[in-house]
């Protein structure tokens, strides 16, 4: 099982590895971390915290329109193509091939997030102030972020176009990203915007949970910059977003099982 | 015959689908049932439409029946055991281009679970065996239709099957590379595995299937062995003479129902109860000198174009009714 979901996860790589919009994406996160310095130098003795800032936002933001990118075209091509043909029909699971795709496109995202990563660490440590354990814990949870967001788009690629399937993704990112926001916003609302509301962030994955740097939290304020979450809510939230991983692709895979290859 | 002879066993397959918006139904496949017998070249023929592919998809399960069953080596379809034992080579295949020969090959021998060891030494008596050596290093995105079509095959043997199932295994090649695949399906044959092919091209599944069904609208129309179908009657005669180009021929022409003048020569086909002694005295008393006269049997074509025809007014009847 492992050895099949290994060749499709090799094979997804590879692919992805060929699209160069993902090299365009380096080079605009390496671009970003640079323009820090620019923002640096025009704010008051605050260069670190601009990098920092722009760092974790490149990853979080790059990171997750890159998962949606990669994510809706993942299996629609596959079955567009009829490339899915030569492969369900050897003895591998549906399922397996569901989740080798998405293991294929976690790997390539874990290496975008390493090298934007990478990138901000160097700049930090070129600006003197180095990499605190806040900022690692902040690349971890961008990097549970990325890796949820791309099961959204995964989802919605069993059983859509690209273009609807970025539509959706795209949608359940921003309305996770804001939900403390729409909750707070639809408090006072009519109370049918309110049971919308609360339907609709019930339905999506609590993405926020992974940006938390200047939110509150139990009473107190959370920053990047200043006193940061324990590494006991960096698992948690990964728990979150594992467990989120795992029912969106189960429902892909039933879904794609269940789909007919014409 | 045993039941452990039957190797592919389909009894009453049905696919309905439903079209996108007015949900009308559509009967791909109407309740087909035929077995493969172990070591026998399987020849399945239809025109376009006729429910070949839906019925290979359906046992490749690529398509879920919406009704009756089918078993590949005792295993019911669709089902990872049957796979691991079947050879597949999908009709035009689509593979991902941007991969090696070798890189393919690599991929299918891994879905199929054989070692690092087995899948080098097994992708290497491959590609030599279907002729892409020199192509090694390109990739699929270079190949030409039938290097790609090679390519399929290759893949499709990576596991060195049971049962090899080919969706137009010659479509889209040249007559080199039709005789090629012809007589790797023979050699595969004599190398004891079972071939399922479909083909729209009637004298490829008449040279080499041990065993013919003919599909139409869904259903199956015929099968047996070539022999038994096609029927060894006389159904004419083609002659063909050497003449003078300017030399009258009304006398050699009459009643003929085909004819064919090409510079001194003269082709006419005679019915199966012409007086072929008489036309040909005729022929030496116009000085002509006979070069054929060769008896027309019916062939799987005959066969076929009279099958389609049969299935297409016994479909235009009912839908009359309805």
């Amino acid at each position: 099982m492992l050895g099949r979901i290994w060749a499709i996860a090799l094979n997804t790589f590879r692919e992805a590895a060929r699209i160069r919009v993902l090299y365009g994406i380096i080079v605009l996160v390496a671009g970003a971390n640079l323009l820090s310095i620019v923002l640096g130098q025009m704010s008051l003795h605050e260069q670190d915290r601009v990098a920092r800032d722009i760092g974790l936002a490149g990853i979080s933001l790059f990171g997750s329109l890159t998962a949606i990118f990669l994510g809706v075209f993942l299996l629609y091509t596959e079955v567009q193509r009829r490339t899915i043909h030569a492969i369900v029909s050897k003895p591998i699971e549906r399922w397996e091939f569901v989740v080798g795709k998405y293991a294929g496109m976690a790997i390539v995202l874990t290496i975008l997030v390493g090298l934007f990563a990478v990138a901000m660490a160097g700049m930090l440590t070129w600006q003197g102030v180095g990499v605190s354990s806040a900022v690692v814990k902040a690349v971890v949870l961008a990097w549970f972020e990325v890796l949820t967001v791309a099961s959204i788009a995964i989802f919605f690629s069993s059983f859509s176009t690209p273009f609807l399937s970025g539509i959706f993704a795209l949608a359940m990112w921003v309305i996770g990203r804001l939900a403390p926001d729409l909750e707070a916003a639809t408090r006072f609302a009519a109370p049918w915007i309110r049971v919308a509301a609360r339907v609709a962030l019930e339905i999506v994955p609590d993405v926020h949970l992974f940006a938390v740097s200047g939110r509150t939290l139990d009473g107190g304020a959370v920053s990047v910059h200043g006193d940061f979450v324990p590494w006991s809510y960096v698992a948690l939230a990964a728990g979150h977003g594992l467990g989120w991983i795992i029912g969106l692709l189960a429902l892909a895979a039933l879904l794609f099982h269940r789909r007919d290859f014409v | 015959m045993s039941a452990s002879d039957t190797v592919i066993d389909v009894r009453e397959l049905r696919k309905t689908y439903r079209t996108p918006f007015r949900r009308k139904k559509v009967e791909a496949l109407r309740g087909i049932s035929f077995s493969v017998q172990r070591g026998h070249i399987f020849g399945f023929v239809g025109p376009n439409g006729a429910g070949k592919t839906t019925t290979i998809r359906t046992l490749m399960g690529l398509i879920r029946p919406s009704g009756g069953s089918a078993t590949i080596l005792g295993h019911k379809i669709p089902s990872r055991a049957a796979r691991a034992k079947v050879g597949f080579l999908p009709e035009s295949p689509y593979f991902y281009d941007y991969l090696t020969i070798g890189e393919l090959l690599d991929l299918a021998g891994r879905l199929f679970g054989l070692d690092g060891a087995a899948r080098k030494k097994r992708a290497d008596e491959l590609i030599e065996r279907v002729g892409l050596g020199r192509a090694r290093t390109q990739s699929l995105k270079k190949f030409s239709k039938g290097m790609l079509q090679r390519a399929g095959l290759a893949q499709a043997l990576m596991n060195d099957p049971e049962v090899v199932v080919l969706d137009e295994p010659t479509s889209g090649l040249d007559p080199i590379g039709r005789k090629e695949v012809r007589d790797l399906i023979l050699e595969l044959r004599d190398n004891g595995k079972t071939v399922l092919f479909s083909s729209h091209i009637l004298t490829d599944i008449e040279a080499i299937a041990d065993q013919v069904a003919i599909v139409a609208r869904g259903a199956l129309q015929l099968t047996g062995t070539p022999a038994e179908l096609v029927k060894r009657t006389v159904l004419g005669f083609d002659l063909k003479v050497r003449i003078a180009a300017e030399a009258p021929v009304d006398e050699l022409t009459a009643g003929a129902s085909r004819i064919r003048r090409v510079a001194d020569e003269l082709a006419v086909t005679l019915g199966a109860d012409a007086d072929i002694d008489a036309w040909l005295e005729r022929a030496h008393a116009a000085g002509a000198k006979v070069l054929a006269v060769e008896p027309r049997h019916e062939t799987l074509e005959d066969l076929f174009m009279r099958q389609i025809a049969g299935a297409d007014t016994a479909s235009a009847a009912t839908e009359g009714r309805v």
